[in-house]
């Protein structure tokens, strides 16, 4: 299902880029000064992008944001970062009314929940700026077109990692994910299916519950490993169960024997990689994250983007609304380059 | 354990005198009035049921776990337990024990020694801990929140300092790391603390007069303040102490993971799971009863149940429900002995020192 799907948004994402590119070319006819072919793909400096987070301070927004940077300087437009400080609802969709209420030319837009963004979004599309979510989505909003991590698939590749990390012989493997956290728990359920269907020399005997905290998480492997002691990996749903799975394995005098995979980037789990307690993490694609939305914003307003004859007064969405950016393997190897500055 | 005899003896001590004339029954009440007797017997049953169900609990591997599992925990606990008896309680131990661990962390970054940076993180969390005591015991507050605010000040202050990623201080010295992974004749050193700081705040909690102290201020501050008890500075040691134990809890968790997290026990709400301890190990909400023995043993009944659930492979969606289960059973039971316990020892009320 999940192939289909990317080959789908591959599909149609080419079909508006080809699309978009041949209505540059019939636009720049309509422009008047310029003879640089290029033109069209040249915004205004007053021209103002903003992305929108919640938790702002954090450092995984700031992969993304750089993307949303790179991209906006191709075009010599204005980016500008904002967003909510806490993890609170009622703070971000402050923060994005006040942009809606500046008249940005475009929003890219983080949602902390699904649902409180849905009267906004469809506020600020009404007045014709053009929205897309990166990372955590509101689907029924109506905005244009939703860039994250397919965590489906980003488990899938957990299972392939942690499969080639035990080699042919494989042996018994568990999870440890935080099940009040829907990305969490769809990680979890590629990772099972790609040991059902793929990945056979693995077996999942166990799912535990870190909680979203290092010492939860490295009670539960603990308990894990004297459950099942012929455990060969890990896979953790995200960093801070990594952490702590790590320290459960030093203190069962198992470093080495039983391998890790945890998830994104952070320096902890970089450090850990390169020391070796951590095998692999799965790190996501937060730079494309960013980097195609400000793509897709600046498309929307310039009417780059037609694949449909007058979609805009038809309500037809020109974007596919979902695009998988991927993940990619951390390993000692490479982990080097996902250090940031 | 060894602690957790002494304690049965010095405790029944009182009752010896008067019940010295019976013989087996003697030892039955003997056991049976100590006041933590049930919760003893809960992790019993728990523990042998767990013995039959996984031939995987009753080893020492296993046991050990789960005792490194719950020190920092406990450490927190035996903080609560005090604040508890006082009459009060403090949410903010959980962004405490960030915010000392993500000082650390960040000093040790900017390259101050890296035992110079843990002074200064516990210098921070005392800090914290009197000014709560100071809008409790001074102002007059109420410590719900006050301890409240304060959490906030203290994860927000640990947010600021790390932006909000984890800080890893991987390299650090082994002396270090020792505090959090080493172990003396076979025991980690983060038991040995919790053990430490457990027997000795409970041996003071019994004998020592600031402690004892604590105790009259929470079952009736007026008649406290009356008798010449200070309670202000009470309240103000107090909530000092429990910020000191948390920041302590902090520090070794850092050096235990060598990573120091600004959302260090917020997932799992230490603050809320160190007062469900204590209240297990029969001590009271509304404050004046309680020891840290008490406390101690309902850590390890909630560890003890935790670790069952893993063992018996228990899908993660129904582990807090059992969880539940077990806990309002436990309580329940606690509490109907304590009180047919009390109907027991009718006109023999504990007077105090």
């Amino acid at each position: 299902m999940n192939k289909v799907n990317k080959i789908i948004s591959v599909t149609v994402l080419i079909t508006f880029l080809v699309a978009a590119l041949l209505t540059g070319c019939s636009n720049f006819k309509n422009n008047d000064s310029s003879n640089d072919s290029k033109t069209s793909l040249v915004g205004d400096s007053n021209e103002e992008y903003y992305m929108v987070t919640f938790l702002s301070g954090i450092e995984y927004w700031k992969g993304c944001y750089s993307g949303f940077k790179d991209a906006g300087k191709l075009y010599g437009i204005k980016t500008i970062y904002t967003g909510g400080i806490q993890y609170d609802v009622n703070q971000e969709v402050t923060a994005l009314e006040q942009v809606i209420a500046k008249k940005p030319a475009g929003i890219a837009l983080t949602c902390i929940n699904p649902d409180a963004f849905k009267v906004p979004i469809k506020a600020a599309m009404d007045a014709g700026i053009p929205i897309v979510t990166f990372d955590s989505d509101s689907p029924d909003s109506g905005r244009y077109s939703f860039l994250g991590t397919g965590n489906k698939y980003a488990g899938e590749v957990a299972a392939k990692a942690l499969s080639e990390q035990l080699g042919p012989k494989g042996g018994e493997v568990v999870a440890i994910t935080n099940p009040i956290q829907l990305n969490n728990e769809e990680r979890v359920n590629g990772f099972r299916d790609a040991i059902n269907e793929t990945y056979k020399n693995l077996k999942l005997v166990q799912v535990g519950n870190g909680n979203g905290d290092q010492t939860e998480a490295a009670k539960v492997l603990s308990g894990l490993l004297q459950a099942h002691p012929d455990i060969k990996g890990v896979f953790c749903t995200e960093a801070t169960s990594g952490v702590g799975a790590a320290a459960a394995v030093k203190e069962a005098n198992k470093e080495g024997l039983v391998k890790i995979v945890s998830f994104d980037t952070d320096k902890g789990t970089l450090d850990a990689i390169k020391s070796g307690t951590i095998a692999t993490s799965i790190a996501q694609g937060t730079y494309v994250m960013g980097y195609q939305s400000m793509n897709f914003l600046f498309q929307l307003k310039h009417e780059l983007i037609n694949p449909l004859k007058d979609w805009k007064a038809k309500g037809i969405n020109p974007l596919p609304p979902f695009v998988d950016t991927g993940v990619y393997i951390v390993s000692k190897k490479n982990v080097d380059s996902f250090y940031t500055k | 354990m060894r602690c957790l005899e002494e304690k049965t003896m010095s405790s029944d001590k009182p009752q010896n005198k008067t019940f010295n004339w019976r013989t087996l029954n003697t030892i039955w009440e003997k056991i049976t009035s100590f006041r933590e007797a049930t919760v003893v017997l809960i992790i019993i049953v728990i523990g042998f049921i767990l013995s039959l169900c996984s031939p995987h609990f009753l080893t020492m591997d296993n046991l050990m776990s789960v005792t490194i599992g719950l020190s920092a925990e406990g450490i927190v606990v035996v903080g609560m337990t005090i604040a508890l008896v006082s009459g009060g309680f403090d949410f903010s131990v959980g962004s405490v024990m960030a915010l000392s661990g993500v000082i650390a962390g960040e000093l040790y970054l900017l390259n101050v020694n890296i035992w110079l940076a843990c002074g200064i993180a516990l210098l921070v969390g005392m800090l914290f801990g009197l000014l709560n005591g100071f809008f409790i015991g001074r102002v007059g507050l109420n410590p719900f929140i006050t301890t409240l605010a304060v959490m906030g000040i203290a994860r927000g202050w640990s947010y600021v300092i790390t932006q909000g990623s984890p800080i890893s201080i991987l390299g650090v010295s082994k002396s270090f790391t020792f505090i959090g992974q080493g172990k003396i004749i076979g025991l980690p050193f983060i038991v040995i603390v919790f053990l430490a700081i457990a027997i000795i705040s409970d041996y003071m909690m019994r004998k020592s007069e600031p402690l004892r102290k604590v105790f009259y201020t929470g079952s009736n501050e007026k008649t406290a303040i009356l008798s010449g008890i200070d309670t202000t500075t009470v309240k103000i040691g107090v909530y000092l102490f429990v910020a000191t134990l948390a920041s302590v809890a902090g520090i070794l968790s850092m050096a235990r993971f060598t990573v120091a997290t600004p959302a260090t026990g917020l997932g799992a709400d230490v603050s809320m799971k160190s007062i469900s301890a204590a209240v297990i190990g029969g001590v009271s909400l509304s404050g004046g009863e309680g020891t840290i023995l008490g406390a101690v043993l309902g850590v390890i009944l909630l560890n003890l149940i935790n670790n069952g659930l893993i063992l018996l492979n228990i899908p993660v969606y129904w582990q807090d429900l059992m969880n539940g289960v077990i806990l309002i059973c436990a309580v329940t039971l606690d509490h109907v002995s304590h009180k047919n316990r009390q109907k027991n020892l009718k006109g023999k009320k504990f007077k105090g020192v």
